[in-house]
C-alpha cells in the first residue's frame, strides 16, 4: 500500500519537474481525443438521421383481388405473428383509391372512368431495424411473395442499398479514424514515458540493485502515463462540451433546418473520453516501460 | 551463507574468475584481498546477481543463484546490503532520501523509516548532512552515505567493495568498527579491498585473489 503512495509522490514530482514536455503531451492527447470525439459525435448524428430514414422504410404487399375477408384476416394475423415484422397496416381497396384521389386532386376525375375500383388491397409492413439489409430484405420479400393470396411485394430496393452504403462508409471511416487516433495517442505517451525512463536509467539501475521489485519501478511511470491520458481526456471533454453547446445553441438561429439533425449528446459521452484517454496512454506507457530485467 | 563451488566467470572470452570455491558461514567476517583488476568486484557482483556465473554453483542465503528467476532477484537482494565501489547514489535526492529508498523498497512505514535512517546517519556521523545532495558532499562523506544505505535495512549479508577507499585512517577505523559491530550482531560481512592495513591484526579470514584465482587464504 505504501509503495503506491510513494509511487504517487514520485509520479507527481516528475510530472511537475518535466512540466513542459508533459504539457505538450497532454495537449497532443487532448487534440487527438477531441478529433476522435468530434468524429464520433458526427457519426452519432448521422446515425440518428439514418435511423429516422430507415423508419420510413416499408414493404408493400399487394394481395389477390378475389381474396375473402377471412383469408385477408388470416394473412394479417400471420404478419403480426412474424417476429421480423414490427408493424402491419392494412390498406383496403377503398382506402387506396381515396388516397390516390387525394394525391391526384383535380386530376382525379380520370378515375371516374372506371366502373370498378382497379386498385388492390394491400398491407404495409415495417421490418425490424436490424433486418434492413438489402439481402435480408430481398429474402424476406421473396418469402412473403410465396404466401398464398399474395400477388406482389414491392419496396425501394435502390433506396435501401444506398442507405446501407452510407452506413457502411460511416462505420469504416469511424473505425479507420479511430484506430489512427488510438495509435497516435498510444505513441505520444509511449515516447514521453520512454524519455522519462531513459532519463532515470541510472536511478532505475540503482533501484534494481537495492532490491526494488518490477512493480515498484514501473508504477510511477504507469501513473504518469495514466495521468497524461486522463488530463488530455478532461481537456478534450471540456472542449467538446463548449463547442457542442455553441453549435446547438447558436447555429439553429441562422440555420433552423440544422436543428432537426443535431441530436443532444448523452452526458455519458463526456465521461467516456477521459477513461478512453487513460486506457490509450496506459497502453503507451506499458510498452515504454517494457520488460524490466535484472 | 555464501557458497561458491568451482565458479568461473568470463567477460567476453576473457576469464575474470577461475575455479573459485569459497564457503562463508553465517555471521562470519571475511576479507577479499587482491590487486586492482583481480576480480574482487566481479566476485561480489556474482553474489548480488548483477552478474551470472558461466560455470559452477553459487548459493546465497539459501538461494541458488543459477536457477533464480528474474522476479525473485529483488527478494534475494533485500537480504543483502551492498557498499558499491562506484557508490550509486542518486544525485537528485537528498542524503536522507537516498538512504530511505532502501527502506521504502521494503514497504516500511514512513515514521520507522525516519527513525532508522537517522540512526544509521548517526553511526556514520553524517546526521547534519541529511538534507544535503550527494554532489555537495566530499568523497569520504559520500562513501559513508553508501555505507549507511547498505546497513540501514539490517541485511543478513553485508558486502562492502573498497569501503574505505576514500576515507582517512581515523574515519576508516571508525567504519571498520561499525562493520565489526554489525558483524557481532549476526550479520555476515564480506569486505573487498586492496588495502592490507584493513585486515592486518583483525583476526578475520582473508581470501587472497590473484590473477583471477584464489591464491591463498590467511588470517589477518
Ligand atoms: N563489465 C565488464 N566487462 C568487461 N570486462 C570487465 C567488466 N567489469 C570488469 N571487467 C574486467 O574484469 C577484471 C576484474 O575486474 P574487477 O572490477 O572485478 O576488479 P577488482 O578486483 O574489483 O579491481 P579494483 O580493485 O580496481 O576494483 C578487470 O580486468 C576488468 O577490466
Ligand atoms: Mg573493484
Amino acid at each position: 500500500m505504501r509503495i503506491f503512495i510513494f509511487a504517487f509522490q514520485t509520479a507527481f514530482k516528475n510530472l511537475w519537474i518535466e512540466k513542459w514536455i508533459n504539457f505538450l503531451t497532454v495537449l497532443s492527447i487532448s487534440i487527438g481525443l477531441f478529433i476522435l470525439s468530434v468524429f464520433g459525435v458526427m457519426t452519432l448524428n448521422m446515425d440518428e438521421v439514418l435511423k429516422r430514414w430507415a423508419k420510413s422504410f416499408g414493404l408493400v404487399v399487394y394481395i389477390n383481388d378475389d381474396l375473402s375477408i377471412q383469408k385477408e384476416n388470416t394473412l394479417k394475423a400471420g404478419f403480426e405473428k412474424d417476429p421480423d415484422i414490427i408493424g402491419v397496416k392494412y390498406i383496403s381497396k377503398d382506402q387506396a383509391i381515396k388516397d390516390l384521389r387525394n394525391i391526384m386532386g383535380k386530376e382525379s376525375s380520370i378515375l371516374e372512368g372506371f366502373d370498378e375500383n382497379p386498385l388492390p388491397s394491400s398491407f404495409e409492413l415495417k421490418l425490424q431495424s436490424d433486418l434492413l439489409m438489402p439481402d435480408l430484405v430481398r429474402a424476406k420479400a421473396l418469402q412473403i411473395k410465396e404466401i398464398e393470396g399474395v400477388e406482389e411485394v414491392q419496396y425501394g430496393e435502390k433506396w435501401l442499398s444506398s442507405l446501407n452504403t452510407i452506413t457502411e462508409i460511416m462505420k469504416i471511416s469511424a473505425l479507420f479514424l479511430g484506430s489512427i487516433t488510438f495509435t497516435a495517442i498510444v505513441f505520444v505517451t509511449y515516447s514521453t514515458i520512454k524519455i522519462f525512463f531513459y532519463r532515470r536509467k541510472d536511478e532505475i539501475e540503482t533501484l534494481k540493485l537495492l532490491g526494488a521489485t518490477r512493480t515498484f519501478i514501473r508504477f510511477p511511470f504507469l501513473l504518469e502515463g495514466l495521468f497524461l491520458g486522463i488530463a488530455g481526456g478532461i481537456i478534450s471533454s471540456v472542449g467538446l462540451f463548449g463547442i457542442y453547446s455553441l453549435i446547438t445553441l447558436k447555429v439553429p438561429e441562422f440555420m433552423p433546418s440544422v436543428k432537426a439533425i443535431i441530436v443532444s449528446l448523452p452526458l455519458s459521452v463526456y465521461f467516456i473520453i477521459p477513461p478512453a484517454g487513460a486506457v490509450m496512454s496506459f497502453i503507451g506507457s506499458l510498452i515504454a516501460v517494457g520488460k524490466i530485467r535484472y | 551463507m555464501i557458497e561458491f563451488s568451482r565458479v568461473t566467470k568470463y567477460y567476453d572470452q576473457e576469464i575474470v574468475l577461475k575455479d573459485i570455491t569459497i564457503s562463508i558461514d553465517k555471521a562470519e567476517m571475511v576479507f577479499l584481498a587482491g590487486p586492482s583488476g583481480a576480480g574482487k568486484t566481479t566476485l561480489l557482483k556474482l553474489i548480488y546477481c548483477a552478474e551470472r556465473p558461466d560455470e559452477g554453483k553459487i548459493v546465497v542465503a539459501g538461494w541458488d543463484v543459477r536457477t533464480l528467476k528474474q522476479r525473485t532477484i529483488p527478494f534475494l537482494r533485500r537480504n543483502l546490503g551492498v557498499v558499491f565501489q562506484d557508490f550509486r547514489l542518486l544525485k537528485n535526492k537528498t542524503v536522507f532520501d537516498n538512504i530511505a529508498l532502501a527502506l521504502r523498497i521494503h514497504d516500511m512505514h514512513p515514521a520507522e523509516i525516519k527513525e532508522d535512517v537517522y540512526e544509521v546517519l548517526e553511526d556514520v556521523k553524517l546526521a547534519h548532512k541529511a538534507q544535503t545532495y550527494p554532489p555537495h558532499l566530499s568523497g569520504g562523506e559520500q562513501q559513508r552515505v553508501v555505507i549507511a544505505r547498505a546497513m540501514v535495512a539490517k541485511p543478513t549479508v553485508l558486502l562492502a567493495d573498497e569501503p574505505t577507499g576514500n576515507l582517512d585512517s581515523d574515519t576508516s577505523f571508525n567504519i571498520m568498527n561499525l562493520f565489526r559491530d554489525i558483524n557481532t550482531r549476526g550479520t555476515t560481512v564480506m569486505i573487498a579491498t586492496h588495502n592490507e592495513g584493513l585486515f592486518q591484526g583483525s583476526g578475520s579470514r582473508v581470501i587472497h585473489l590473484k590473477e583471477n584465482e584464489i591464491d591463498m587464504e590467511t588470517v589477518g
